[in-house]
């Protein structure tokens, strides 16, 4: 089986935004919605003894998504590989989805020039592993710092798994229990 | 979901590059039936290993913007107007050409001035142009961004260290720079460094992205870098940390060195840097000890003013004296290339009249950076390495002294400026100023992608082609061995050409000879100038398969170079102690004095203005004054922020998000405060570039609100504030004060009223540039021969040496004979007889008669002269003056040559 995730490396990550543009010249999202912000507190502490910590979002691509539960239509769904997308051929754009998601990765967009209204949100660059499997998402190939990891996690080979296997990491909001599949290598930490 | 298939038929993939900063990141682009349908980074290519930043992801964006301008602008009524007439291309210009012509026969060349932007053009042709058509005024923001840095290194230790050896390095000093936001490419090579061990000390006054990865980081004072330097090399002297064999061998001026930089200690240093002495300490032992170590250039270094050119100079010398010069892992010489022709080979610089380079403006000030200090430089290049440093970018007029004659017609009246990839307004120091210019001079050409404020009062505007419509060469600026190639993706769409087919055509229609001119486009330029590796074994028979198959060319790793024939300064040595420097009227050794506006050298000016502003840095998205108009990057920063520290912003009671006047002696801005504390409390750090093209012409008088948060409006441009030494005006350690924008707090006549000097109280031309003040005063440089000149010879300053002037000969005060140099053959001091070592006597050049040695009585039947020079050659028994005997016949050399 195949199961996609992604790792984001805190460690690494200098909060550029060059994914966030990147996904959006790549996907052609209007200016209203955005899949991938970047975000942060900004620099913390006391003069000069300050530090910084960016953390990229994104779909999480949860294991039990509350997006694909909640969609009436069926529009919203799960591939074998861990994917959750949504099939615009059945999407009717009732926002459920877009409430259910308890990390806000789902958002509907009411500008051209493509799928207004409709729910939409980052299914991992599906559409490039349809042209060519070995593809990664395009956040990933753009990422100049190379703080996103992006494999198979039941390929034991794979830099994923070697990095989860071997550093600590930390998933966002695993409480809600939707178990989300992209993990964090926290700023300071990196040890297990 | 993309509807775009990268795999369909007819699609070709086209070795592209990113053009919106220096890295040029390799870009493929998808094309199409002519179009480009997509874009990525390109994964082979070395520099970005397939990441593109957020500039990088726009290209798309960038290639049909609405706004982009596609077709030639003629002006049509007022200036500032804003009415255009679409003209084609070539009618506009042979209607450039033609008024041109008439401002060269009626004033001179030099009454055309150009101005560039950063290195994203070929500039090398802007040059070519200038050089025929006679005019040394062009010019670029070169003094702010590493040209006085490579023409200080260079006089100092032959040519500029600038290739750093990063994977054998041990420690790295990022000095002012900062990756993260403006060289994405190097951030990723740093942090993978420092993961396999390299240590990382970052100098600089804002918690910068790259400061929050650094092993040591110094948040020194904005300016006081020039402080901290001399303070490193005063600890790693008096510590011991230097590496002997390389001073002893390989340096000059040590002992002036050591008793000068005794006064520099890190103690003296402090309250000008802020810093601990035990840190700066610190800092100077993690460079020293972990050898080979390295230092990057940052912008900072040439971005302080007056004090910028010392800076370098004390971080050559750091350099040099701990070793780290072009051996592995340090900062290695690359030289000029051999294996494909310079830009300089190509610049036609030999066009240029000798009294047309005396023209040039700004060269009898700032004189490193022009005619003066580049001819003295270049030539001793060329005594080494056969080859000269580029003479664009290295060679220019000073840009503000261009804009002040404009406005004061001193030194001379400047009446026509072709602007061409720089929107001055933005980009130059000093922005009041430079706009009025732009208003006021008499014609005015912009050669852009959008329209700016130069643009707005330009008499035509031209289309240019953008990154994906041009094929580029990447060879830093020209000076470095290795090359970077990649291709035209499509060709230019609309009526836009390229900058390299402006100046061509302009060339072609002001009348310079088209064999000048024989490449009709870039391609074939560029065939020309790759073409030497033709026979290195890259078979090619066009550029574009060059890039196809090749795209680079890095030679080998080649460390010592110096061991040859020495570092290309006139001792062959690292001169620590410059004598070019020296020549040209500035220290020999680093000299302090404090950054344009301090509060320990005016602590009347830091009671009025508190704070100290820096500014000039790079921030993500934007490039200089670039990509404003792109809605894609624009959500990230819609409008200027300056960052404050949250004590401060406490105390004035400015919250985040709150709009505040920054305001300096010559001026004031708005922008929005971001309340962090990533900057001292004393400190205030205010973005660049600002300017907001989505108003438009609303303001005529400054359009597109090209004044009201351009930083630029509050650095100085006043010559007391520019660097003697390279010219370099005043970005960063200026005294400000800041305070919120109140409800009733509208723009003022005064925010947009311009002086010269822009410190002056009151408006309008004060001072004229030729009668104001340098920073410090030159220091004269002449030399007295320790020897007594024999009568009728010559004293040359700059090489010390007594000379004949009709023949260059020069004297050998140790013999008393003269010395033709270039073939080494003795002549008699007072006949002018050469002397012939294989028969031990002298020979009269024009007449093939012989004399003797002794008495200067001719030899009977002298035979013919057989040719001496080559028998002449280093003979080590030189006959002994017998200046007695001569005197009987006591020709002087001039009539012994008759």
């Amino acid at each position: 089986m195949t199961r996609y995730v992604m790792v984001m490396d805190q460690r690494r990550c200098i909060g550029c935004q060059s994914c966030s543009v990147a996904c959006r010249t790549w996907n052609d999202l209007p200016m209203d919605i955005v899949y991938n912000p970047v975000v942060t507190e900004g620099v913390k502490g006391e003069w000069p003894h300050v530090h910084v910590n960016y953390t990229p979002l994104i779909c999480m691509h949860c294991e039990k998504a509350p997006c694909t539960l909640c969609c009436p239509t069926g529009a919203s769904q799960k591939d074998d590989d861990g994917t959750v997308w949504i099939d615009y051929k059945k999407c009717m754009g009732c926002k459920v989805c877009v409430q259910a998601c308890p990390y806000g990765a789902r958002d509907t967009s009411e500008m051209s020039p493509r799928l207004e209204r409709y729910a939409r949100k980052c299914t991992f660059c599906r559409d490039r592993r349809q042209m060519n499997p070995e593809a990664k998402p395009y956040c990933v190939d753009t990422c100049h710092q190379k703080a996103r990891i992006f494999g198979d996690l039941d390929d034991p080979e794979s830099e994923v798994s070697r990095i989860i296997g071997s550093v600590e990491t930390v998933r966002l909001m695993e409480d809600f229990g939707t178990e989300p599949q992209i993990y964090y290598i926290p700023a300071l930490g990196g040890q297990r | 979901m993309t509807e775009i298939d990268i795999n369909a038929p007819g699609v070709e993939v086209k070795k592209s590059c990113c053009y919106f900063c220096h890295q040029n990141c390799g870009v493929l682009a998808y094309v199409k039936d002519g179009q480009v349908i997509k874009i990525e980074g390109d994964p082979s290519h070395p520099t970005n290993q397939g990441g593109l930043c957020c500039r990088g992801n726009i290209a798309l964006k960038h290639l049909d913007h609405p706004a982009r301008i596609n077709h030639a602008l003629k002006r049509v009524g007022e200036r500032g107007g804003n009415k255009w007439e679409k003209i084609p291309w070539d009618q506009a210009i042979s209607e450039i050409a033609e008024r041109l012509n008439q401002i060269k026969a009626e004033s001179g060349a030099e009454a055309v001035a150009t101005a560039g932007g950063t290195l994203r053009t070929e500039d090398w042709s802007r040059r070519r142009f200038m050089n025929i058509f006679g005019s040394p005024n062009s010019f670029h923001n070169a003094l702010l961004c590493w040209i006085p840095t490579f023409m200080v290194e260079t006089a100092v230790c032959g040519w500029s260290p600038f290739e750093t050896d990063l994977g054998d390095s041990r420690c790295v000093i990022l000095w002012g720079f900062n990756p993260g936001a403006s060289g994405m490419p190097g951030m990723r090579g740093y942090t993978d460094l420092q993961k396999a061990g390299i240590k990382i000390i970052v100098v600089d006054p804002r918690f910068s992205e790259t400061a929050a990865k650094a092993d040591l980081w110094l948040p020194l004072r904005p300016g006081s870098d020039t402080a901290l330097a001399l303070a490193m090399v005063h600890t790693v002297i008096y510590e011991g940390l230097t590496n002997n064999d390389f001073v002893a061998n390989w340096c000059v001026g040590w002992d002036e060195l050591v008793e000068h930089i005794g006064q520099y200690s890190p103690e003296w240093a402090a309250p000008i840097t802020w810093l601990d002495p035990e840190k700066i300490r610190e800092a100077a032992r993690m460079y020293a000890k972990n050898t080979p170590s390295n230092i990057q250039w940052g912008c900072t270094a040439d971005q302080l003013g007056a004090t910028s050119g010392a800076g370098m100079h004390a971080r050559m010398i750091l350099r040099a004296i701990c070793g780290n010069l072009d051996c592995p892992g340090g900062d290695l010489i690359p030289g000029p290339s051999f294996t494909y022709l310079t830009d300089e080979e190509i610049e036609a610089n030999d066009w240029l009249p000798e009294e047309q380079k005396a023209k040039q403006i700004g060269s009898d000030k700032f004189k490193l950076t022009s005619w003066p200090g580049y001819q003295r430089i270049a030539d001793v290049a060329r005594e080494t390495w056969g080859k000269a440093p580029t003479a664009e970018w290295m060679c220019e007029a000073h840009g503000p002294s261009v804009f002040k004659a404009i406005l004061t017609g001193d030194p001379y009246p400047v009446r026509a400026l072709i602007v061409s990839a720089t929107n001055p307004v933005s980009s130059y120091g000093d922005s009041k100023m430079v706009l009025e210019a732009l208003k006021k001079v008499e014609f005015l050409v912009t050669c852009d992608y959008w329209m700016t404020p130069a643009a707005f009062y330009s008499d035509y505007v031209m289309p240019i082609a953008g990154a994906l419509e041009r094929p580029t060469i990447h060879t830093n600026y020209g000076v470095t061995d290795s090359i970077m190639c990649s291709q035209r993706a499509i060709q230019p769409m609309y009526d836009r050409h390229t900058d390299y087919t402006f100046w061509r055509d302009l060339a072609l229609a002001t009348g310079q000879p088209a064999d000048q001119w024989p490449w009709e486009n870039e391609e074939e330029a560029f065939y020309y100038i790759i073409y030497p590796l033709v026979n290195l074994g890259y078979p090619v028979s066009s550029y574009d398969e060059f890039v196809e198959n090749f795209r680079f060319y890095y030679p080998p790793l080649h460390f010592y170079k110096y061991g040859e024939k020495g570092f290309c300064t006139p001792s062959r040595r690292v001169e620590l102690k410059s004598s070019i420097l020296e020549e040209l009227g500035y220290p020999a050794l680093p000299t302090y004095i404090g950054c344009a506006e301090n509060e320990l050298d005016d602590p009347a000016l830091a009671e009025e203005y508190p704070l100290v502003l820096t500014t000039g840095g790079g921030f993500m998205p934007y490039h200089h004054s670039e990509q404003f108009q792109i809605e894609s990057v624009r959500y990230l920063y819609h409008d200027p922020y300056f960052t404050i520290n949250p004590a401060t912003a406490a105390k004035m009671g400015i919250a985040e998000g709150d709009w505040c006047w920054i305001e300096t002696r010559r001026g004031r801005i708005k922008q929005r405060a971001n309340v962090e504390p990533s900057v001292d409390p004393r400190v205030i750090y205010a973005q660049r570039g600002w300017w907001y093209p989505e108003r438009g012409a609303a303001d005529p008088e400054a359009p597109f609100g090209c004044l009201e948060s351009n930083v630029n409006v509050l650095t100085s441009v006043d010559d007391e504030h520019c660097d003697p030494i390279g010219g370099s005006w005043a970005n960063r350690g200026l005294l400000c004060k800041v305070y919120k924008v109140g409800y009733l707090d509208k723009g003022k006549a005064a925010d947009t009223a311009f002086s010269i000097p822009g410190s002056a109280k009151e408006p309008g031309v004060t001072v004229m540039p030729s009668e104001s003040k340098l920073a410090y005063e030159p220091i004269p440089f002449d030399p007295k021969p320790d020897f007594e000149v024999p009568e009728g010879l010559l004293w040359d300053k700059s090489r010390r040496v007594a000379y004949q002037e009709a023949t260059g000969f020069v004297y050998d005060p140790a013999s008393g004979w003269l010395i033709d140099q270039s073939s080494q053959v003795y002549y008699d001091l007072y006949t002018g007889y050469a002397f012939d070592p294989t028969e031990n006597n002298l020979v009269d050049m024009q007449t093939g008669k012989r004399y003797d040695l002794e008495t200067r009585a001719e030899i009977g039947a002298a035979p013919e002269a057989a040719a001496p020079e080559a028998a002449a050659v280093a003979e080590a028994a030189k006959p002994a003056a017998t200046a007695e005997t001569a005197q009987e016949q006591a020709p002087t050399a001039e009539e012994g040559k008759e």
